[in-house]
């Protein structure tokens, strides 16, 4: 067996909901030993979120749990319980990683800030992932995704000009504040692994959000621009580099789009001759990129009347015959039954999971030719690993476990 | 202090989709050296411009996605010298990255295959639209073409009363590239952490496509658990039915984001005792309001509906601010949708330190510019320098190359 890249190394997961579970994901995806600390007063809401499998929720039945946590344990802490706490300092000790994303001031409020832990295992790198950071007047705001996509700027960056934002439709910024995590964590072990020294990465989410938007940022600094103007957010057109035709087109079938970009002339040229050289595109006022910026919504119109009759995959391999740029706007049902890309580079995988049956889940995004990351297992029931993890990693006897199970230690 | 990839050596060929791959090693002290063709990486013709007008290194989009790297200038394409030149600088290296179509580095012997036997320690990341095979390896793709595929796209748009017939939204800031270079972070800190256990590096094969269809939260597990595609809202979660706006206009013509209104009973009677203080919402003192439960928009119910419509008239005679602060003063989550550029007045910001300065052809002095995506307490991210000017560290690194 291939021993994968980071074999060996243990998070202390405390994290939540879908910032926190994201990073541990890539962490546990790369062979990590990720111990989900749960709680059974005050469990992560996404053990309830839907989709779930059967009627009624059960905690262990979340399609959405158990995408964003596989390959993880889960052990069930009751760490208001003085033997809990103590078992959570000694799980501490020996792990390599905390990660956590409660909201600033929790982690001191149980006596396990970073001075704290460090007095509990020297070398420890601990993450923290809040909305506001640990510091700073506001650090007590809370956030989730969308708020957070709304401070930076990235809700206002998507959408059509002259209504509200359409922003995005789902939580990017869990996502992606979580993938930040991950980098910095995997950043800190390199350098532990170098020196012996652990450290504190302090996260805020909306910190990370405004780092995705730097250009536009830089636009108003250096030129005076804002995008709460006119005309922003373009819709689909091309903000920079300004460009056309740069669009979605409606095609044949409900509800059901091509995104085309066309970065030059050249691209152009190849459009046309996919279109078999329409008049109206052999116009002189289209041969420049000035002349179809100018004359965009008439160049749409154009397009999108080519387009509309025409069905979205086919049309997408004949412009990508010709050189275009173009793309079907794939739902999740495309992704998963039609995308050819997907299936043949092995994209989806298959593990069981004992209330929801055989599960599909994605593969690991980067792929290494020489350690890959790997799915071992589907999401954890709630503490699942207690006994497992109580035994063989801090050393618990039968008689122990039996006695914190009996004082209610573990839920 | 300085950054914890500090002594790493990364040679990097990326424009636009990987060039953030190269910023984020840079940034935490890695000397990221870019190498350019003579006439400069196609991001440097990216608008916007230094004061609108076109040049090398007056592009604001370089400027922001090169911070801390040097830039050398070698005619791989065309200069046989050139590309050995090249070929050195990435078997001394430790990293090398790039975003060229798949076959295109192969006949230049800068491919992965051509360098590993002199340089069997070498971590080599490809960051491209689909990954190095399949059918649509080499289609060609831009920031909104992958959006579309990867599927972040179909779940951003519109209510059809908001906008008819409206298409799914993509998000500008090149998010795809974004999410691409996030990814290939992943696969390079992974195999520089199993490098330092066995001396062997590995190729990273990054695909964008990949690592955006892992990016789509509910979107993926609707269909893989209710075989059912949610549907795009306007400026909230795409779902499996409609659910209750979010989003509200305040009295200043500014939008809120209202994200939940008292999950809890705590916050939920701070929040009530607020708009009655204000006139509205005098009806929450019955019962049928105090389960958590009813409150929350998701659910459907009739109370949820009567917060949020007596949310909205409260909204709309206060201004933004007062609603985002009052909000969070309130322990609710809430947000104002800001303009990005907007962040800049926010102290809480310049607090932590987060905001850098950062100067250039064309600006007569320096202007704040985001910074650390993580603060880091013992290898702190750090800004060096800024974008390299087109060839601005040539011959300084072919000197050093000399001297090796």
């Amino acid at each position: 067996m291939v021993k994968l890249p980071l074999q060996g190394i243990r998070v202390c997961d405390l994290t939540w909901i879908i910032a926190g579970p994201t990073a541990t994901r890539v962490l546990a995806d790369f062979g990590a030993d990720v111990i989900r600390v749960e709680h059974g007063q005050a469990v992560d809401a996404i053990r309830l979120g839907r989709p779930i499998v059967g009627e009624t929720p059960t905690l262990n039945n979340s399609g959405f749990f158990n995408y964003i946590n596989r390959n993880k344990r889960s052990i069930l802490l009751n760490v208001r319980h003085p033997d809990g706490y103590g078992l959570l300092r000694q799980l501490i000790a020996v792990s390599d990683v905390v990660v956590e994303n409660f909201s600033s001031g929790v982690m001191e409020s149980w006596g396990l800030g970073y001075d704290d832990l460090r007095e509990i295992r020297e070398d420890i790198i601990y993450c923290s992932v809040s909305g506001f950071g640990h510091s700073g007047r506001d650090r007590e705001y809370t956030t989730w995704g969308p708020t957070a996509q709304a401070l930076s700027g990235l809700t206002m960056m998507s959408g059509l000009p002259g209504i509200q934002p359409a922003g995005w439709g789902y939580s990017y910024m869990d996502h992606t504040a979580g993938y930040y995590a991950a980098s910095a964590i995997m950043m800190a072990l390199y350098h532990r692994k170098l020196t012996g020294e652990g450290q504190q990465i302090d996260m805020a989410q909306v910190e990370a959000g405004i780092v995705l938007t730097g250009p536009a940022f830089l636009d108003a600094m250096v030129n005076g621009r804002s995008w709460r103007r006119e005309g922003l957010p373009p819709g689909n057109r091309a903000w920079q580099p300004e460009v056309a035709p740069h669009n979605t087109y409606p095609c044949a079938g409900e509800d059901r789009w091509l995104a085309l970009a066309v970065m030059n002339d050249a691209e152009w040229q190849a459009l046309v001759r996919a279109m078999d050289e329409p008049d109206w595109a052999t116009d002189k006022c289209f041969a420049t990129n000035a002349g179809r910026l100018e004359h965009q919504d008439e160049l749409d119109t154009h397009i999108a009347d080519w387009t509309r009759p025409q069905e979205d995959y086919a049309l997408m391999t004949l412009l990508q015959a010709a050189g275009v740029r173009a793309g079907v706007v794939q739902k999740a049902s495309d992704r998963f039954e039609r995308d050819p890309q997907l299936a043949s580079r092995g994209w989806w995988h298959h593990l069981p999971h004992a209330e929801l049956g055989n599960c599909e889940y994605d593969g690991v995004a980067p792929r290494l030719s020489g350690t890959p990351g790997e799915l071992r297992t589907g999401s954890p029931l709630l503490g699942e690993h207690t006994h497992e993890v109580m035994r063989e990693i801090l050393g618990l006897d039968d008689e122990a476990i039996a006695s914190n199970e009996a004082a209610g230690v573990f839920m | 202090m300085s950054g914890p990839l500090t002594g790493l050596r990364v040679i990097e060929f990326c424009d636009e989709p990987g060039q953030l791959a190269g910023k984020l090693l840079a940034d935490m002290g890695a000397d990221v050296i870019k190498v350019e063709p003579p006439e400069g990486s196609s991001a440097r013709a990216i608008g916007p411009f230094v004061k609108d007008i076109p040049g090398p290194d007056r592009s604001l989009n370089f400027w922001y996605y090169n911070t801390n790297k040097r830039s050398v200038v070698l005619d791989v394409e065309t200069s046989t010298g050139d590309r050995d030149l090249a070929r050195r600088l990435c078997e001394q290296a430790d990293i090398v990255i790039e975003d060229r179509t798949p076959g295109i580095m192969q006949p230049l012997g800068l491919a992965y295959a051509g360098l590993v036997d002199a340089a069997p320690g070498l971590v080599y990341c490809s960051i491209t639209p689909f990954g190095q095979d399949g059918p649509w390896a080499q289609f060609r793709t831009s920031d909104l073409v992958s959006l579309a595929l990867g599927g972040p796209m179909a779940m951003n748009g519109y209510d059809p009363e908001d906008a008819p017939g409206a298409p799914p939204i993509h998000g500008n800031g090149d998010q795809a590239y974004n999410t691409a270079c996030h990814a290939a972070m992943h696969g390079i800190m992974a195999a520089l952490l199993e490098r330092l256990e066995t001396g062997r590096g590995q190729h990273v094969d990054c695909s964008m496509h990949e690592a955006l269809s892992c990016t789509t939260e509910v979107g993926m597990p609707y269909w893989l658990y209710a075989r059912q595609d949610v549907i795009r809202q306007t400026g909230r979660h795409a779902a499996a039915v409609r659910t209750e706006r979010w989003m509200y206009r305040a009295a200043d013509g500014r939008d809120v984001l209202i994200f939940g209104v008292g999950r809890d009973n705590a916050s939920w009677a701070k929040i009530k005792q607020w708009m009655q203080e204000h006139g509205f919402g005098q009806q929450f003192d019955e019962e049928r309001f105090d389960d958590p439960l009813a409150r929350q928009p998701a659910r459907g119910t009739a109370e949820a509906r009567e917060i949020m419509q007596t949310l909205a008239s409260f909204i709309g005679e206060m201004p933004a601010e007062e609603i985002y602060r009052g909000g969070q003063e309130r322990d609710q989550a809430w947000g104002i949708v800001l303009a990005p550029d907007e962040t800049v007045h926010d102290q809480h910001w310049w607090d932590r330190g987060f905001f850098v300065h950062v100067s250039g052809e064309g600006v007569d002095a320096p202007v704040p510019m985001p910074g650390a995506p993580y603060i880091f307490s013992a290898t702190p991210w750090e800004l060096r320098r800024p974008a390299p000017k087109l060839g601005e560290h040539t011959g300084e690194v072919l000197a050093e190359l000399r001297s090796t």
